[in-house]
């Protein structure tokens, strides 16, 4: 529960009703944050020089290649941005599973029976025949985010290293497997891009709830309102957690 | 003063005299050196024919063509078509007429599959006209030329994607061998402006054509390494001769290889080591295509059930 402390409690605001005033939620560490704008900046420079050869038909295909700087320059970009997700990656598994001092079974990040129930009753939801499910810490569906980019990131990163040294790599592998990489790496890139702009965009950008988007990608907080709403089980436990200490100023 | 005396006059300048003298002799004889006998019927012909690289070093009709040498006034027109005049070659006689100046291209182009078709009475098989041009050859450099090193796919589409002259039964060559081309990153980059990639004739060479089921042949599987290790391309390469054997034309059809490596005939110690894995991968394509189709439909599911929660008129359903 280290992280899930309130971390900034601001001026008590003018109606005088409150103690403490808006009191603000940590989501991401800094760590996370960071780990989350690099993936962003290589992600984007990725799709933007690998789409145009994905689908070369395409009449944007061109267009993109010239405004990259010709062929040359977009696979540049392309391996270099490539490299530095696959940096990003190992970093990732390295700082969480080494240096954050956390049990790793106690990460709430794993999968839990709960939210095989909490995606049915998602849809049950949706149809309009059940209460919309209160999540913890993750919902199914931020868990569903997670390990997607990881298992992408994954398959991505080994598939696309054979790409970049096939020759190499045909010293290990048969040559039907580094042709299967380019399939399974455009396939891939493919879902990647596709999940990010429709259901991750919608879920923290277009969606009614949080349009025009979800500032915590920027501030790593989230206000009360949002904690309430969204991650109701969470909250109650931090606020459980904060009396048990005997901090009496946020008993509500 | 009329106008006829001011052209009077014109001519009594002795400069404009002199120019007009060098001119005369200008145009006599830039059109002595031009090929004019055969000209006045052939004007298609020679009109391509200056644009050979040929007719810029000095070559004439007579060079392939054969008969009189002196050829340039139309008076002699009959004595062009004597001697040894050719005329219009036979496909089996045109290395006849370029092996008296290009032996080594000859002899090369000779061990190919092509000459081979040849001779075995199949004059459509590709001679070197067929690639280089008949009348308009240029040289490799340059980037009009049909045998340069960026046009030689759609040169050597022209036949080997001609499904009527590919299924003949005495050929029985896949059509598509230019489409699955196409899929690799070879022309993806070629076709974006980037001309430093393998083209048809890096892997299969431009005058020693050969069947990959011959053992001497650049895409015989245990020739591979060497070829893609060439010069200037993927140097230093080293991997074993028998994980290349790949099918590099055959992007979906990589389960059904076992069909077209029987037909080939080849060394069964790597037929076994070349399917396994190929048949493997075929199903992990599959596998990551259903994964990808199924995840994104699902999921947008998911979020237009979202958007229609949010506007309260899940009571429809």
């Amino acid at each position: 529960m280290s992280r899930q402390k309130i971390i900034e409690a601001l001026e008590s605001n003018k109606n005088g009703e409150r103690n403490m005033g808006e009191i603000y939620f940590k989501r991401f560490t800094f760590n996370q944050l960071a780990e989350h704008w690099a993936m962003i900046g290589t992600f984007m420079l990725l799709v933007i020089s690998g789409m145009p050869l994905k689908f070369p038909d395409a009449w944007w295909s061109p267009v993109i290649i010239n405004f990259l700087g010709g062929f040359a320059m977009r696979t540049q970009i392309h391996h270099a941005a490539g490299i530095g997700m696959v940096i990003l990656g190992v970093y990732h598994v390295v700082y969480h599973v080494f240096v954050d001092k956390e049990s790793l079974l106690d990460r709430k990040v794993w999968p839990t029976l709960k939210d095989a129930k909490d995606f049915w009753q998602t849809i049950m939801f949706y149809i309009g025949k059940a209460q919309a499910p209160k999540y913890g810490r993750y919902s199914w569906k931020e868990k569903f985010d997670y390990w997607g980019a990881f298992w992408g990131m994954v398959m991505l990163c080994v598939t696309g290293l054979i790409m970049l040294y096939p020759f190499q790599a045909m010293e290990v592998i048969p040559y039907a497997y580094v042709h299967l990489s380019t399939i399974v790496h455009t396939d891939e890139a493919l879902l990647a891009t596709l999940f990010i702009f429709i259901v991750h965009w919608w879920n923290v950008h277009y969606s009614p709830e949080v349009f025009p988007m979800s500032k915590a990608w920027l501030t790593g907080n989230l206000s009360e309102e949002q904690m309430k709403h969204e991650h109701p089980l969470e909250y109650e436990e931090v606020m459980r957690q904060m009396n048990e200490k005997g901090d009496k100023s946020f008993s509500r | 003063m009329s106008l006829s005396n001011k052209i009077y006059s014109l001519f009594k300048n002795k400069y404009t005299l002199i120019l007009m003298v060098l001119l005369s002799i200008f145009i006599g004889v830039v059109s002595a050196q031009e090929d004019v006998s055969c000209y006045h019927c052939h004007t298609k012909v020679v009109n391509e024919f200056r644009n050979n690289i040929h007719y810029d070093k000095g070559f004439n009709c007579a060079s392939c063509h054969g008969g009189a040498e002196k050829s340039n006034s139309s008076l002699i027109s009959n004595t062009v078509m004597s001697g040894d005049f050719v005329g219009r070659p036979t496909r089996n006689n045109i290395t006849g007429i370029c092996s008296k100046c290009h032996v080594k291209e000859t002899e090369d182009y000779k061990t190919s599959i092509h000459w081979d078709a040849i001779q075995k009475g199949h004059p459509e098989a590709a001679t070197c006209t067929d690639c280089h041009g008949i009348h308009e050859i240029r040289a490799i450099k340059d980037p009009n030329s049909s045998s340069n090193h960026h046009n030689s796919p759609v040169t050597c589409a022209k036949c080997h994607s001609n499904n009527e002259m590919m299924s003949a039964w005495y050929y029985g060559i896949k059509a598509d061998r230019f489409d699955t081309y196409k899929e690799s990153f070879h022309w993806r980059a070629l076709d974006r402006g980037y001309t430093l990639v393998a083209t048809c004739a890096d892997c299969h060479e431009n005058h020693k054509t050969k069947s990959h089921t011959d053992p001497t042949s650049s895409t015989y599987p245990e020739n591979i390494p060497k070829t893609c290790g060439k010069e200037n391309c993927h140097e230093g390469v080293n991997f074993d001769a028998k994980v290349a054997g790949g099918l590099v034309h055959d992007k979906e059809s990589l389960h059904t290889a076992e069909l077209k490596w029987n037909k080939t005939g080849m060394d069964s110690n790597m037929k076994d080591y070349f399917l396994g894995p190929f048949d493997l991968a075929y199903w992990i394509a599959i596998f990551f295509k259903i994964l990808t189709t199924t995840v994104i439909g699902f999921f947008t599911g998911m979020v237009i059930l979202d958007f229609l929660s949010r506007l309260k008129i899940q009571r429809r359903f």
